[in-house]
């Protein structure tokens, strides 16, 4: 059986749970799935994932679990998992599972398998992709030790639409103790701050400019191709050193690496320091002149041709829908 | 206070991945090292604290002989002693591994507070400092951005998703995840390398029948199996196609 | 530097202060362990000499690059049990060879010259080989400082009595950041120069004491090198491969070199003088062209190149060596000039010249007499040892190469026969000064100063522009420094277009310098500092010499790994 451990704050389930159970159905391999939800008033948060093609849904609702603390998430998960005895236990690689899901393990004394991209072969005998060396290497990793193994998935990696629909899957209580003395952690609210950098590394999109955007006043133009698909603007290194966009903008080898969901290259040639930075992202889009551009061999999508032309064109071709 | 920071040598960044024959590991050979970068940071706030509490920092590490270039590193920026549990296998294992093995060795230390970085830059499981506090009966808290002590109450600023943040309050002794930035590194001065070769590096040995919990399979460079799709016509038509492969492709748009 | 930035600035004493790293500097440094040892004057029986060595990258043989083939006999001096020890020699060499190249062919000389002769020598990486040494070094308790350089020499009046540090933590706008820290004066009774082909140290010296009157001018080259994974057995480890001619015409200096190590390495580089007369030559093109001959291109075929990396080499040869002692300081190494341009070897002349300097310095400071006349014996011990064998006979060689390929190449074998007898030494002149401007080399022929004269295809498999080449050489610096190139750009806005075309965008082998243009049109020098290899090209050859390299901030510069 695999147990997959939602995620949800005030009742509102987190998105990154679908990709989790997308994941869970893929390494099924004919093996049950139950997902798991933690909460003081977890609300409908049960009903949605019930919809999902699983066997059972557990909510496992206590007062100490609100707000979260790592002390309180890691007993009550521990508790749920002595009694249903998975063979894998998958969260999503949030912060929050980042927080409490190393804790589980080493109560438990059984592997975490964290930020997996990727599942070989299905059930007993699967191993996990992981990213290693910021990136640059892609393992396979297996668990060692006995079950359960907890797997977290990374956020992305796996499509949260293409977990299966099933219909109602029941709904089932468990009563969880958790002594409120154990619970180390005292969370305050928490708060948003005005971002004082930018952090191009939590930006699902991103719209780059390089040297074929000629001139600063041209970089409007990318900011509002920016926009219009709500994305962060960023720079290859010529564009920082000439003062155009700020430092924190440039993605490369001198500067910061980024995989966002998209990553749209206007007018970049794709020099290796600018590449070694962005091909990771899932989804790649260059526009440029020439042809030959290096940056065509890593994007998905090429267009070559008049970035003046065509980002326009693009632009109004959003405003239409 | 008495304040342990716990830093992993790791291979640079710059470096170019090659891998070992087998393909599980890379080449040791030719590769350089330097001290895993969240740790930087996380050594820096222990002497932040340390200048404004007073006490120690000791530095602990787990590894080959090699780390200790960067125990002299963290000696030299200013930590008054080390500990370093030192065994070949410990170069490429598991987070489970150095943590017990930490464990073990600063047990008896009873530090008032722990750093670690968030994860190192070569495996970065992100696990093993959450693992050590439970060895060592701390709670924990992860990604930290400030640390603030008053008396023997811990206030600490966690990084959440998007921007958010949250204020925890923890008692003392506790183990933190230091996050990336959240200080300016100083720099380890000609007198401070010099005091550094006369400053304690205790030996720890690593406990016996440690076993890891994850074994690396294979490792790869990962390659793009991907098709670069042109898309001809004129602005306006290559635009059209494009939002539409977006939308309906890759979807996501 | 400002004086007002040296509040607070900290001082060291030691006895003797090494400035660099490298085999001239670390086998001083290891020499005079071994002779404090030898005198029982280390440890608490005796005063010990505090001995320093200051390097500047941030790890002990980031910035060591060369060829390379090791003469093993300097290394039998000083540390005879270098096997024990496990000196890094990674092939013995097995097979030699020397080819003259055409375009498409080649044409295996039928002996080789005896200065090319490498039996019985080691093909190595110099920077494990300085790794190793560094390792030696430690061990035997001598403080080496690594990401430390030396900025400015301190003088009182003639006597050199130490060398200062640079300051760090100073933004791009030349303001003080909060991590910043001045730079440090360490104050040494002798002072032993040990900073490299073109040392910013030393041409300092050499500006501010008489050191190069009645010497002949330096006279440089450029190495370009890369480190390739080849199949393991398509040649033979051991294998040593030098080339003249293609892609260099006859009134250019330099070659080609391949030397084949276990398990598909192989060390593939160029050098070419940096005294060439075509303004628009462009030395990592010749390389390029290099390994685009039948013969190379099939010997890298299926291959990856793995490392890039360029340094300047001392080509000027005996004549062209300064006075290398001084009141407080002495010379060694490449820094020097000590470097035989016909075998294409320096290491063990830069190990020699240090152990020499080590003896030397040792002696005096205990004589408590450093000043020029109790230094001299340096010049006294270099007469009497193995590097004025070596070096005197040859010392015409490189300059009868001003003439000519093969005038210098007639040359050259007259003088091993002769063991360099000459009725006169012939006079070189700065590699600098040789280059024509446009108008004389091309006269009214149309020129395309935007594309090097021996431009040929970059494929980024065999072939590759500077930039993909810079990213294979780890070179990384802290961005927010001012740059380290200090370059008088009023040159560049104005007469160098029309005279030159801006040959620094050709010889920089980094991509360092490009040229861009104000809206009027006027070029602007841009300065990429941050992809400097430190190879010294551009404060060599720069025509109108308004270059100067001075020590990037903490560390920084590639990281030649294996090269």
């Amino acid at each position: 059986m695999i147990a997959v451990i939602a995620e949800q704050r005030d009742g509102r389930l987190n998105r990154a749970t679908w990709e989790t159970i997308a994941a869970a159905q893929q390494l099924a391999g004919g093996m049950p799935i139950k997902v798991a939800v933690l909460g003081a008033a977890t609300g409908g948060v049960a009903q949605e994932v019930a919809s999902a093609a699983v066997v059972e849904v557990l909510v496992a609702e206590h007062a100490a679990l609100e707000p979260y603390t790592p002390d309180a998430y890691a007993s009550a998960a521990r508790t749920l998992i002595e009694s249903a005895a998975p063979t894998y236990v998958l969260l999503p690689h949030t912060y929050q599972t980042r927080d409490f899901a190393p804790l589980l393990a080493a109560r438990l004394r059984k592997p975490l398998i964290t930020d997996v991209t990727g599942i070989t072969g299905s059930g007993a005998g699967a191993t996990f992709v992981r990213p290693m060396f910021q990136g640059k290497l892609a393992a396979q990793v297996k668990p060692l030790g006995g079950s359960p193994a907890i797997v977290t998935t990374q956020i992305g990696a796996f499509r949260a639409d293409a977990a299966q629909k099933g219909g109602s899957a029941s709904i089932t209580k468990i009563d969880i103790q958790i002594d409120p003395t154990t619970v180390r952690q005292k969370p305050e609210a928490p708060f948003r701050e005005a971002k004082q950098a930018v952090d191009l590394g939590q930006a699902e999109r991103i719209v780059a400019v390089g040297r074929g955007i000629k001139s600063q006043e041209n970089i409007p133009l990318a900011e509002k191709l920016a926009k219009a698909i709500d994305a962060e603007v960023a720079a290859s290194r010529p564009i920082c050193d000439n003062g155009w966009l700020p430092m924190e903008r440039q993605i490369g080898s001198s500067g910061q690496t980024v995989a966002p969901k998209l990553y749209v290259a206007l007018g970049i040639s794709g020099a290796i320091q600018h590449l070694v930075g962005m091909k990771g992202s899932r989804t790649i889009v260059a526009i440029n002149k020439d042809a030959e551009a290096p940056i065509f061999e890593v994007a998905d999508y090429g267009i070559v041709g008049d970035l003046f032309e065509i980002a326009p064109a693009i632009i109004a071709e959003l405003e239409k829908s | 206070m008495k304040i342990a920071v716990c830093i992993k040598q790791v291979p640079t960044r710059e470096w170019q991945p090659r891998l070992n024959d087998a393909k599980t590991w890379i080449r040791e050979q030719d590769v350089s090292y330097e001290m895993n970068e969240p740790d930087a940071y996380a050594l820096e706030e222990s002497l932040r604290l340390r200048e404004k509490h007073g006490g120690e920092v000791v530095v602990c590490s787990a590894g080959p002989a090699r780390v200790q270039t960067v125990i002299r590193e963290a000696l030299a920026r200013g930590a008054d002693r080390a500990i370093h549990v030192e065994h070949d296998s410990l170069g490429g294992t598991d987070a489970f591994v150095i943590a017990e093995a930490l464990g073990t060795a600063m047990k008896d230390e009873h530090f008032d507070l722990v750093l670690t970085g968030l994860q190192s830059d070569d495996q970065g499981h992100g696990q093993t400092g959450v693992i050590l506090a439970e060895r060592l009966g701390m709670p924990s808290s992860t990604i930290i951005m400030e640390v603030q002590i008053d008396g023997n109450a811990l206030r600490v600023k966690r990084e959440l998703e998007g921007g958010w943040f949250q204020w925890i309050a923890m008692p003392l002794p506790a183990l933190l995840t230091i996050q990336s930035g959240i200080n300016q590194l100083r720099y380890a001065t000609l007198k401070g390398i010099m005091a550094a070769k006369k400053k304690e590096i205790r030996k720890a040995a690593l406990p016996d029948g440690l076993q890891p919990t994850q074994q690396i399979v294979s490792l790869a460079v990962p390659t793009r199996s991907k098709q670069t799709h042109m898309i001809d016509g004129s602005p306006a038509e290559a635009a059209k196609e494009l939002v539409r492969r977006l939308r309906e492709e890759a979807r996501v748009l | 530097m400002d004086p007002t930035t040296s509040t607070s600035r900290e001082t060291l004493e030691v006895d003797v202060l090494i400035v660099g790293g490298g085999p001239a500097g670390l086998s001083a440094a290891l020499r005079l362990a071994q002779l404090q040892q030898g005198a029982g004057r280390s440890g608490p029986n005796g005063p010990s000499l505090q001995v320093a060595v200051l390097e500047k990258a941030r790890e002990a043989g980031a910035h060591m690059l060369s060829g390379a083939v090791l003469d093993l006999s300097t290394l039998r001096d000083l540390i005879p049990d270098y096997k024990d020890k496990g000196a890094p020699l990674v092939a013995e060499v097995d097979d030699e060879d020397v080819l003259f190249l055409t375009e498409t062919s080649k044409i295996s000389l039928p002996i080789i010259p005896p200065p090319l002769k490498n039996h019985g020598n080691y093909i190595i990486s110099l920077n494990q080989f300085v790794r190793w040494l560094t390792s030696q070094v430690e061990a035997a308790g001598v403080d080496f400082f690594s990401g430390f350089a030396g900025e400015d020499v301190l003088m009182d009046g003639e006597r050199v009595i130490g060398v200062r540090t640079p300051d760090r933590g100073i933004d791009k706008h030349g303001n003080p950041k909060p991590t910043f820290e001045p730079g440090v004066d360490i104050h040494a009774k002798v002072t032993i120069f040990c900073d490299g082909v073109r040392g910013n140290l030393t041409k300092e010296l050499m500006r501010r004491l008489p050191l190069g009157d009645s010497r002949h001018p330096q006279q440089f080259a450029i190495g370009l090198k890369e480190l390739w994974e080849i199949p393991p057995d398509r040649l033979k480890a051991g294998s040593v491969v030098h080339t003249l001619g293609y892609p260099l015409k006859h009134e250019e200096f330099g070659g080609g070199f391949i030397y084949a190590m276990p398990h598909g390495q192989l060390s593939i580089g160029f050098v070419a003088g940096l005294d060439y007369k075509d303004p628009l030559f462009d030395p990592h093109m010749a390389f390029n062209r290099f390994k685009q001959h039948p013969f190379v291109s099939s010997l890298l075929a299926g291959g990856q190149m793995i490392r890039y990396g360029a340094k300047a080499l001392p080509e000027g040869g005996w004549n062209t060596i300064p006075r290398v002692y001084m009141d407080g300081a002495l010379i060694a190494g490449d820094a020097g000039a000590f470097l035989n341009s016909m075998r294409l070897k320096g290491i063990h002349l830069a190990m020699r010249t240090g152990m020499l300097a080590a003896e030397t310095a040792f002696d005096a400071v205990r004589a408590g007499d450093t000043s020029a006349a109790g230094l001299k014996a340096y010049k006294e011990r270099i007469d009497r040892s193995a590097v004025r064998d070596e070096l005197y006979p040859v010392r015409n060689a490189h300059q009868a190469f001003e003439y000519g390929l093969f005038p210098g190449l007639a040359f050259a074998g007259v003088a091993v026969v002769t063991h360099g007898w000459s009725p006169v030494d012939l006079q070189g002149h700065p590699g600098h000064q040789r280059m024509k401007q446009l108008a004389w080399y091309y006269g009214s022929r149309q020129t395309n100063v935007d594309r090097p004269s021996n431009a040929t295809t970059i494929d980024r498999r065999l072939t590759f522009d500077k930039l993909t080449n810079v990213h294979f050489s780890g070179t990384s610096h802290d961005e927010d420094q001012p740059s380290h190139l200090l370059v008088h750009t009023e040159v560049c806005s104005s007469i160098c277009g029309p005279e030159y075309g801006h040959p620094c965008t050709r010889f920089c082998p980094a991509n360092v310098y490009e040229i861009a243009h104000e809206a009027d049109g006027t070029p602007r020098l841009q300065i990429n500092a941050a992809n400097c290899v430190h190879c010294k090209t551009c404060d060599i050859m720069d025509p109108y010499q308004v270059i100067t390299w001075v020590p990037p901030e903490d560390g920084g510069g590639p990281q030649y790994n294996g090269m």
